[in-house]
């Protein structure tokens, strides 16, 4: 697409904008278990014992929480009311935070 | 030669990886030149990105789970532990934010990119986070086997001189 002849802006469908929400949610929720579960032993030994090991479950919980979250909002509609450049925003800040969140805690906690 | 399992899934993973950080930046080049003509083939790039990274996590997660721990104990007892307490422990995290970006990638390029500003700014900046969380997932692999490498030198020398 010529950026000359494109749209100054456009929607997302309710679909895409649940789960680019879904995803937000989920890449900093990622960052906040593997926090928890370095810091409180007791998680991890909890989650080892789920799935045999705390890696495996660690990466279920993430695909849960992102494909029902994505579907919850996709049917409720409710991300779709946020302005597409928020959206993306959020999600690119999020990215961001969670991936330093993760090298400044091994780095130095 | 002696290839073994071990070998083939972990290089596999690598693979995979590589091979969707590729598709990714294919998906972006796509969307940046959006058209009617291209959508299908944007959305193919996308698929290829969201099954290669499916790919890596199992063949990581597998080689991870049943072969790592081995070699874990390798790098902390050798002069890069680094490789494990920072690379390793954020590679293994980091990696869960790539994959959930890939699977995003085809949700996202189902829009008509071409036709929707807000949907071609939100493709390019998916596919540019996959590239580059992608890129330093496979630069923290690197160092990870450089780890397990140094680890055996070092291992190998103090043998050599007993």
């Amino acid at each position: 697409m010529n950026s000359a002849t494109a749209p100054a802006s456009g929607k997302l469908t309710a679909a895409t904008s649940g789960f680019v929400l879904a995803a937000a949610v989920t890449v900093l929720f990622n960052t906040a278990l593997a926090w928890a579960k370095d810091a409180y032993a007791p998680l991890n030994g909890l989650m080892q014992s789920l799935t045999g090991h705390h890696w495996t479950t660690h990466g279920l919980a993430d695909l849960v929480l992102f494909a029902g979250l994505g579907f919850i909002l996709t049917n409720t509609r409710m991300a779709q009311r946020i302005d597409p450049n928020r959206l993306i925003g959020a999600l690119i800040g999020a990215v961001a935070a969670a991936a330093l969140g993760l090298a400044l805690w091994f780095a130095f906690v | 030669m002696a290839i073994s399992t071990s070998d083939i899934i972990l290089l596999a993973h690598a693979g995979f990886g590589v091979t969707g950080c590729l598709a990714a930046v294919w998906v972006f080049v796509e969307a940046l030149n959006a058209q009617p003509a291209n959508a299908r083939r944007m959305r193919t790039a996308a698929l290829v990105t969201a099954l290669s990274m499916a790919g890596a996590w199992i063949c990581g997660g597998y080689w991870y789970v049943h072969f790592y721990p081995l070699e874990k104990t390798l790098i902390l007892r050798g002069p890069w532990p680094f490789a494990h307490n920072l690379f390793m422990e954020t590679k293994e995290h980091l990696f869960f934010i790539t994959a959930i970006l890939a699977f995003l990638l085809p949700v996202a390029a189902r829009e008509k990119v071409y036709a929707n500003a807000a949907a071609r700014k939100l493709v390019l900046s998916v596919a540019a986070l996959i590239a580059i969380t992608g890129l330093a997932v496979e630069g923290a692999g690197a160092v990870i086997e450089h780890g397990a490498k140094v680890a055996l030198l070092r291992g190998g020398s103090i043998g050599a001189q007993q």
